[in-house]
């Protein structure tokens, strides 16, 4: 009896310990721009060195208006998105092969885990001299770093499904069809999904490094480029669309996980 | 026989790797441009030996790895205690979590422009990129292992009438260090690529990154190769020496 009363305590407890403290999530940030804007304002250090925020909202205004801002971000986002497309599908088949044959992982495992442990950004100036700097460099670097995390999640994914679960399927005498699409895919999607979002945010780091060292566009492009003309502000600008549209593409999985895997008791 | 048969089978896995450096060594004698991309692997034994010789190779790979290690001792030292402060006090989470949680979201490589800008690209622009790779990951674990101690154990600790002292040597840091070892191995592989990739950025100094940048202006693609063949094995080696280690520092801990 004591126990049902403590755990239907708790959830009065907890909301009362965080309701109020919702809005202290916005204490330091707002602390700290308040320090950054005081400190630009005083003086201390040259106004190109340490741009005040004003500035900086100023520039991000600016760099919207005239379009540069969206023409970098739908460069870098398109060259995002056919990558990650060529290597999710890519690594989707090659990691279902990998753990439905037996011939498949014998021949191509070593070779596959040797490959796997090569940075991405240590192949750029490989890729650089093999590709050139155009497209095809940035295109295939994003696939490579899309490809090795959702090639590992979909066979370790597809080999980690309980193989009661097909006893259970052949004893109802599913077809293949049901056992694939009611037994197998439920069973393997959430680590293939989570590898997916693995493999999306490597890829948006490697896609804006690959940007910085070889571009003509994109966001990477146009920090480097702000650095070579000490435009502190348009680099910060960037730095922080950089880290939103990170933020986004991350928490936009996780979100699509929650949501298609409601049904799980976890 | 048997025996032949086995090695055979063993030797499987290496057929398709040596398929492919088959098909690279004939592409690269198709003429001039494809020696280009691809280097004979005569050229690649070639350069290996000379950048031995002319301590190149040894000279970066030390250098790499020195500031690798230096970041790392950094970054996990400051994430450790982060992390721990973070998941002791709820006020110390409410005022470093959401600056931790905004400044994470960037990837690490995107910050240099603004390091370079304004702490120059010398080493310690290059340190503190390293040390920020390995703090992000060395918080966040560490204040998962110790947010997620199981009550009996600090009730445990209650009921020896342990001091704070004691709680934090008995309870908490053997609960937590399971995820505190989890997150020095990520600090080492987030450390290891961004201090290669923060080389290929600000060029000054010695380092991998640096002597592969280099070969890439020269269009030395056989010293890219071995760049690339280097940071891949080193990686890799760090990463079993650190995994094996702390599977024997972690021995005690019963495996679930």
């Amino acid at each position: 009896m004591s126990s049902l009363i403590s755990v239907a305590a708790q959830p009065r407890v907890f909301i009362r310990r965080v309701r109020p403290n919702r809005l202290s999530w916005f204490v330091s940030p707002l602390l700290v721009l308040l320090a950054w804007a005081l400190v630009a304002q005083s003086g201390r250090y040259s106004e190109q060195l340490l741009v005040p925020p004003a500035v900086v909202w100023d520039t991000f205004k600016d760099l919207l208006d005239s379009g540069e801002l969206l023409e970098h971000t739908r460069f870098s986002l398109s060259r995002l998105g056919l990558g990650f497309a060529l290597g999710a599908s890519g690594g989707l088949l090659f990691g279902i092969a990998l753990a439905l044959s037996k011939t498949v992982e014998v021949y191509c495992s070593p070779l596959f885990h040797t490959l796997r442990q090569i940075p991405s950004i240590a192949l750029i100036p490989m890729f650089i001299l093999a590709f050139g700097v155009e497209e095809t460099f940035k295109i295939l670097i994003v696939t490579k770093a899309v490809f090795f995390p959702v090639a590992l999640a979909t066979s370790e994914g597809i080999k980690a499904i309980p193989r009661n679960y097909f006893e259970v399927g052949r004893i109802y005498r599913l077809p293949l069809r049901h056992l694939i699409f009611d037994i197998a895919f439920p069973a393997a999607a959430p680590p293939i999904l989570t590898g997916i979002r693995i493999g999306l945010s490597r890829a948006w780091m490697v896609l804006v490094a690959a940007e910085l060292l070889a571009a003509n566009s994109g966001l990477g492009q146009m920090i480097e480029m702000a650095r070579q003309l000490m435009r502190i502000d348009i680099v910060m600008v960037g730095v922080v669309v950089i880290g939103l549209i990170g933020f986004v593409l991350d928490h936009g999985f996780r979100l699509l996980e929650k949501r298609l895997f409601r049904w799980k008791t976890r | 026989m048997n025996s032949l048969v086995h090695l055979l089978r063993r030797g499987r896995g290496l057929l398709l790797p040596m398929v492919l450096i088959g098909l690279w060594e004939i592409a690269s004698r198709q003429g001039t441009a494809q020696a280009y991309a691809f280097v004979p692997l005569e050229v690649i034994g070639q350069g290996l030996v000379e950048l031995i010789d002319s301590g190149a190779l040894l000279i970066s790979t030390l250098a790499s790895l020195q500031r690798t290690c230096i970041g790392l001792l950094l970054g996990v030292t400051l994430g450790i205690a982060v992390g721990a402060s973070m998941a002791m006090s709820t006020v110390v989470e409410r005022v470093i979590g959401p600056l931790y949680h905004m400044m994470r979201q960037v990837p690490i490589l995107g910050l240099i422009p603004l390091i370079a800008l304004w702490f120059g690209s010398g080493e310690g622009a290059k340190i503190l990129i390293v040390s920020l790779a390995a703090f992000y990951p060395m918080t966040l674990n560490t204040f998962e292992g110790f947010s997620h101690i199981e009550p009996r154990y600090r009730e445990v600790g209650r009921v020896f009438e342990f001091g704070p002292v004691q709680q934090l040597t008995q309870v908490l840091l053997p609960s937590a260090l399971p995820s505190i070892a989890n997150g020095a191995l990520h600090a080492l592989a987030f450390a290891w690529v961004s201090s290669v990739g923060v080389e290929l950025f600000l060029s000054t100094g010695a380092g991998l990154g640096n002597l592969m940048m280099n070969a890439e202006a020269g269009s030395r693609m056989e010293v890219v190769v071995i760049g690339v063949l280097c940071i891949g094995l080193l990686g890799y080696a760090m990463n079993q020496l650190f995994t094996r280690l702390s599977q024997h520092l972690l021995r005690w801990r019963d495996t679930r």
